[in-house]
């Protein structure tokens, strides 16, 4: 489990930056650009008092500042969904999310993202705890919200007899937004198609619809259900390079995704939701620290071993942490790099060891753990990770 | 006001849909029907071609068309998951559903209020010598607009406490055997119901009474009420209750007609946004 989100420590990182000048490692993302959207949403107060940021109200200011930069994007409290008496779909969910962050919200399908997602946006109501989003209440205050939020749901299909056109032209007057249209299906590649209606669009042009509306009227924060599904790679690149752009400018983006890979690229956290509950929450780097204290070996050898090669005499050696055997490789998992060299002995010992591969625990396959390592029997959704199925592998073997 | 923009979106989308014209199409070719049939008869009445048109039109094709064009307005949304961009607009689930009444209300009425002329112009042309009654045309005219209304609200109703497409066409057609065809047509209507338990309690009753439930239907409020739009004299027994209590007279009609408008949608209002729509 990773600590409390750094939203408000962030910001205030951010504030000293521009401020005094200090250097940071944000400076790139969230420069000046970020800093002045930033201070579009301070009330005029506010905003005068920041020109005189250097007299002695600065303290004064600041802590209305911090104050103000405490709204998270999102905030969930216990936040519990329940169908039936069974299936418990998201347990006890605490999740902050800071203003201006990009946060990657991964899972294995039936992990519970979007059921939160649902539960944010009102969709679905929460069987107990609760949720605000930028501050509002997410059951009693949704139309406040929603004037806020661009949104990507997940699996909703446009109105197919209308046009792309149309379809944005409908978002920008409902939010009562003075969009330029064309400029929006422009961004997100689809101009040329503006006039067809999208029962005839690919799914991935559906998508790019889908996010181009969620981008009209300059929302606060963005939600975004599995935005890559149905995306080509460069529809995907696109996709990031579009989330950038929009966090560059001070808005957050809360996006689902259950493929690590591509949350990695784009985000300053994740959260990793596994069988309702998040079993880790950090910056990818976070993660990443965590992920090179594993490593993996890979040793092909000549003939299968015979009984007395069984796996428990690699798993006795200090610092094996899992091991697997299949089509003539042996597979384990070191907590430390420098046992590696004692599985290949080990193994050499007893059989003729032909190739080695070696590998570092990769953020994929610490995912995997997350996500793999605590199913169990009877779970909702199989998550097919290969995490579970290595346990599964392991036991027949061992 | 956030209803306006449903309703604008819906209507751009659902004109757009063939099916909806069918049943409409139909009205007008019955109504074709019945002013060729009166221009071959030998003393051509332009009541007895309202009369076919209540009574047909009523019957079966103002439900047909109020049932197929509104029973998926809310429940083919939260099907196909479209209702899912609709909420994340600033739009309330109360909106949804008032903005989809306002989108079927008017693209039925325009239906009908266009076959409604359509039908003067048959009357002009195919019996010219007949005496079209301006005044009791409008009166039912607007009397079947009532009707259709309350069918399209009930048909939105439906269509927004059901969760998938093949649930809100059973409910539209549970909804028109049961408060059309059984009630007002079948002896196994509750009139018939009432009056055997009544007979089995040893309670006394008058015929007003079963009347009265007769009435309680969309359909037999619309019939009973359309004694406004003809000169109930000439048609004993066909317009009108004959009956003097109050809650048979005409007017008592429309206040049933105008329930069957509200209950059913704040009914569906009600159990929409408790619904989740994951």
């Amino acid at each position: 489990m990773g600590d409390a989100p750094a939203a408000p420590s962030r910001i205030g990182l951010v504030f000293t930056t521009d401020v005094v000048g200090v250097p940071s490692s944000f400076s790139d993302r969230h420069g000046p650009q970020y800093y002045k959207r930033r201070v579009r949403h301070l009330t005029p107060i506010c905003r005068q008092q920041h020109n005189v940021i250097h007299s002695e109200s600065f303290r004064k200011s600041y802590k209305i500042f911090a104050e103000w930069s405490t709204v998270p994007a999102i905030e969930t409290t216990a936040l519990t969904k329940r169908y039936g008496e069974t299936v418990l779909a998201v347990d006890g969910l605490d999740l902050t999310v800071g203003e201006g962050e990009i946060f990657g919200f991964l899972g294995p399908n039936g992990a519970g993202k979007s059921t939160t997602i649902n539960m944010l946006l009102d969709f679905v109501r929460p069987s107990s705890g609760t949720a605000t989003v930028l501050g509002y209440d997410a059951q009693t205050e949704t139309e406040a919200i929603r004037e806020r939020i661009g949104v990507l749901p997940e699996g909703a299909t446009l109105y197919e007899r209308l046009t792309a056109r149309e379809h944005v032209e409908w978002v920008a007057e409902t939010k009562r937004a003075d969009t330029d249209v064309d400029a929006v299906l422009e961004r997100v590649g689809i101009l040329e198609d503006a006039d067809r209606p999208t029962g005839g669009f690919s799914k991935g042009m559906r998508q790019r619809l889908g996010l181009g509306m969620a981008l009209v009227g300059e929302p606060e924060l963005l939600i975004l259900d599995e935005p890559s599904s149905g995306l080509d790679p460069t529809g995907i690149q696109d996709m990031r390079n579009l989330l950038r752009a929009e966090a560059d400018s001070g808005t957050a983006v809360f996006f689902s995704s259950h493929i690590l890979s591509e949350v990695e690229a784009v985000c300053d956290r994740v959260g990793i939701m596994n069988e309702g509950e998040l079993v880790a929450l950090d910056s990818i780097d976070g993660l990443r620290d965590e992920a090179t204290g594993g490593a993996t070996i890979e040793l092909e050898f000549e003939a299968e071993p015979s009984v007395d090669l069984e796996m428990p005499a690699l798993d006795a050696i200090d610092g094996v942490q899992q091991t697997t055997v299949e089509d003539g490789v042996v597979t384990a998992v070191c907590a430390d790099p420098s046992v590696k060299i004692d599985v290949a002995r080990a193994l050499d010992q007893r059989t003729t060891v032909t190739d080695i591969h070696s590998t570092d625990t990769s953020l994929e396959e610490l995912f995997n753990q997350y996500t793999g390592g605590t199913a169990h029997a009877g779970s909702r959704d199989s998550t097919g990770s290969t995490g579970e199925s290595d346990t599964r592998k392991q036991e027949v073997t061992a | 006001m956030n209803a306006i923009s449903v309703a604008k979106r819906d209507l751009l989308d659902v004109r757009r849909a063939k099916l909806i014209w069918v049943p409409v199409a139909l009205y007008v070719l019955f109504m074709l029907l019945f002013y060729w049939g009166q221009s071959n008869s030998m003393n051509p009445s332009f009541y007895r071609i309202m009369l076919s048109l209540a009574t047909i039109g009523g019957v079966l094709l103002i439900p047909l068309v109020a049932l197929v064009a509104a029973y998926l307005s809310v429940a083919g949304e939260r099907e196909s998951g479209s209702v899912r961009y609709q909420l994340s607009l600033p739009v309330s689930r109360t909106d949804v559903v008032l903005g989809k009444l306002l989108s079927r209300v008017s693209v039925v009425s325009g239906a009908l209020l266009a076959s409604f002329a359509i039908g003067l112009v048959a009357a002009w042309t195919l019996v010219p010598e007949m005496s079209v009654e301006y005044g009791d045309y409008a009166v039912f005219v607007a009397l079947t607009l009532l009707y259709a209304l309350a069918y399209v609200s009930i048909a939105v109703a439906i269509s927004a406490a059901t969760a998938s497409r093949s649930r809100a066409m059973g409910g539209a057609i549970g909804f028109f055997f049961v408060f059309n065809i059984i009630w007002n047509f079948l002896p196994i209507g509750p009139e018939y119901m009432a009056r055997f338990v009544f007979e089995e309690l040893g309670l006394s009753y008058a015929d007003s009474h079963l009347e009265f439930i007769f009435s309680l239907s969309p359909t037999g409020a619309y019939l009973n009420g359309l004694g406004l739009a003809f000169p109930a004299e000439q048609f004993p027994g066909l317009v009108g209750s004959g009956f003097d209590v109050f809650y048979l007279q005409e007017w008592f009609m429309l206040v049933i007609l105008v329930a069957w408008v509200v209950v059913p949608l704040g009914l569906g209002i009600w159990r929409f946004r408790r619904a989740d729509l994951g």
